[in-house]
């Protein structure tokens, strides 16, 4: 009975991917394989397609850009909320649990609300379609979420080793980078794995406030170039698996991590 | 710990700054759009109170039919994600040694992106060379092959069931951690008394299930009444209207046709009735976690 189930839930499984082998198999059939036989193992393996879409997507800068963007804004992200979350933890006035709920309204607010508004904002102060604009957008979306996930965790912390740091003559500044930033390491490991996977994906952001062709992210550089070739097999599968390849890697190495992250605390209450 | 004001304004300031310009500044803007015609023109915009609300509620083909086509949409995704991610869980929970396996094989879908994963299906779904329909003649179905996101009938749920396949795996994760924190013994105690696997699950599993069922719902609710991506990547909104969500129509407003004020009233629209939404389904879903 257990052997039959066991037996089932693989089967499930292995239906359940195939649209990802269908992808993988395809992307490495030339264009009278996939006609001949669509839907088996490929007898050859080719992969002058991959050559082919590589050059014509532009798929290095793209990864480029989109790594650059996701590094400053996450170093951004976290230095900007830790501060931030410094205060807030330590500190329990009325003030400051106002200012903490200021922060928590953001997590409610749709992107979609705020783009149109911010579109403008961002063309008359001459930051739309600059990787700075992208990148401070990305900055201040993700504060309320990291200023949420750092004041939890600094309020877990014990107090001794920054009254010690104080009373040895350090100033706040100096106690918050030199004691509380280090002990931050496991927390800002998640926020930033956080915003990696969110970043990489985008593309409703990146989409409306950088459209030029040399600094555009990965997924609009896959959605404008599939938008002209995608009815093409031999450019759509290889596009697609060249744009999840870097992040499923990722994922394959911080799988626990990943799925522990998302389902960690929905569930506690 | 004391720390002067001034100090803890100094470590305030630069989040404060950023997100008051970036998030709030522009919401409030947002509304103040809403109540005026704007087209992002350096002219001005002329404050014209809630007449776009008043168009609004009159508007069938921008509004009210994208608003039930989202609302569909909503309610096939949260369903079917769920049933599925607790069926996905409660058969993991019953086999410890794939568990982990098939954890994070059911997760995969969900890490690829939107965008990537709208073309492919795109592609399976294509009526001449896409994979469903060769899968269905290969298999002798060959009456059930149609353009899948061709018909009207067809293409909302079709959309539906790829946004399903993304983030079951997403369900059944929060529905297994869940599961795992039930104490065993009860389950055990269940089956010596003679309880059927049905009656086990109808009143063991399910009600132990509650806030697992409370938080996917939330989150599946939510995310099905702001879908974009896909639709726009997959069908456009078409054929015809039949898969033309609000989020769809509000872009086109805003960002194809330049209608700032309109677009806006619509945003502000969809966020008040997402905020409707999740605040009844939540309260419904807590009393009942309290009543079990």
């Amino acid at each position: 009975m257990t052997l039959l189930s066991a037996f089932g839930l693989i089967l499930v499984t292995v239906i359940y991917l195939l649209p990802v082998g269908y992808m993988l198999l395809t992307s490495v059939k030339s264009s009278l394989e996939i006609a001949v036989n669509p839907l088996g193992l490929p007898h050859t393996l080719n992969f002058e397609n991959y050559i082919d879409v590589f050059n014509r997507m532009n798929y290095l800068r793209a990864v480029l850009n989109t790594v650059f963007i996701t590094a400053v804004s996450s170093i951004g992200i976290v230095l900007v909320s830790a501060l931030a979350a410094y205060p807030l933890a330590r500190v329990q006035t009325r003030w400051s649990s106002a200012v903490y709920q200021y922060f928590s309204f953001g997590l409610m607010i749709p992107s979609f609300v705020v783009i149109i508004p911010l579109y403008s904002l961002m063309r008359s102060v001459g930051l739309l379609n600059t990787y700075a604009g992208l990148i401070l957008i990305y900055i201040a979306f993700n504060i309320p979420f990291a200023v949420f996930f750092f004041t939890s965790f600094i309020r877990s912390l014990p107090k001794e080793l920054e009254e010690a740091g104080l009373i040895d003559g350090c100033t706040p500044i100096t106690v918050f980078w030199y004691i509380v930033l280090p002990l931050l390491r496991p927390v800002i490991g998640t926020v930033t794995m956080f915003i990696t996977l969110s970043i990489w994906n985008d593309f409703l952001l990146p989409l409306v406030f950088l459209f030029d062709a040399n600094s555009r992210t990965i997924m609009v550089n896959v959605y404008s170039f599939l938008g002209y070739y995608g009815f093409n097999p031999t450019t759509l599968f290889p596009a697609a698996v060249l744009g999840s390849l870097p992040l499923l890697i990722f994922f394959f190495f911080l799988q626990r991590q990943i799925i522990a992250g998302i389902t960690a605390g929905s569930v506690k209450g | 710990m004391r720390m002067r004001p001034q100090t803890a304004l100094l470590f305030l300031a630069p989040a404060l700054l950023l997100y008051s310009l970036i998030v709030i500044y522009p919401t409030l803007n947002g509304l103040y759009l809403s109540l005026t015609n704007s087209t992002g023109s350096a002219r001005g915009a002329i404050f014209i109170g809630l007449t776009n609300y008043e168009r609004m509620v009159h508007d069938v083909s921008g509004f009210l039919k994208p608003l039930g086509t989202t609302l569909i949409y909503a309610a096939l995704v949260t369903v079917g994600q769920t049933v599925i991610g607790l069926g996905l869980a409660l058969w993991m929970g019953q086999l410890p040694r794939l568990r982990d396996a098939a954890r994070v094989a059911l997760f995969t879908p969900g890490m690829l992106s939107l965008i990537i994963v709208g073309f492919v299906w795109s592609f399976i779904y294509n009526p001449l060379s896409g994979g469903l329909n060769l899968l269905l003649t290969s298999v002798g179905l060959e009456s059930w092959t149609r353009s899948w996101l061709g018909e009207p009938g067809f293409a909302l749920p079709a959309v539906a069931l790829v946004n399903i396949w993304m983030y079951a795996g997403h369900s059944a994760a929060i529905f297994l951690a869940n599961y795992l924190s039930i104490p065993s013994e009860l389950l055990e105690s269940a089956t010596l008394e003679g309880a059927s696997v049905w009656q086990r699950f109808l009143y063991i599993e399910f009600p132990l299930l509650a806030p697992a069922l409370t938080i996917n719902t939330a989150l599946t609710l939510i995310g099905g009444l702001r879908v974009f991506e896909l639709p726009f990547v997959m069908t456009r909104g078409g054929p015809g209207d039949a898969t033309r969500v609000l989020n769809l129509e509000i872009f086109n407003q805003a960002f194809g046709q330049g209608n700032y004020g309109y677009g806006s009233a619509l945003t502000v629209a969809l966020l008040l009735i997402i905020l409707t939404l999740t605040l009844v389904q939540n309260t419904y879903l807590r009393s009942r976690e309290l009543n079990t």
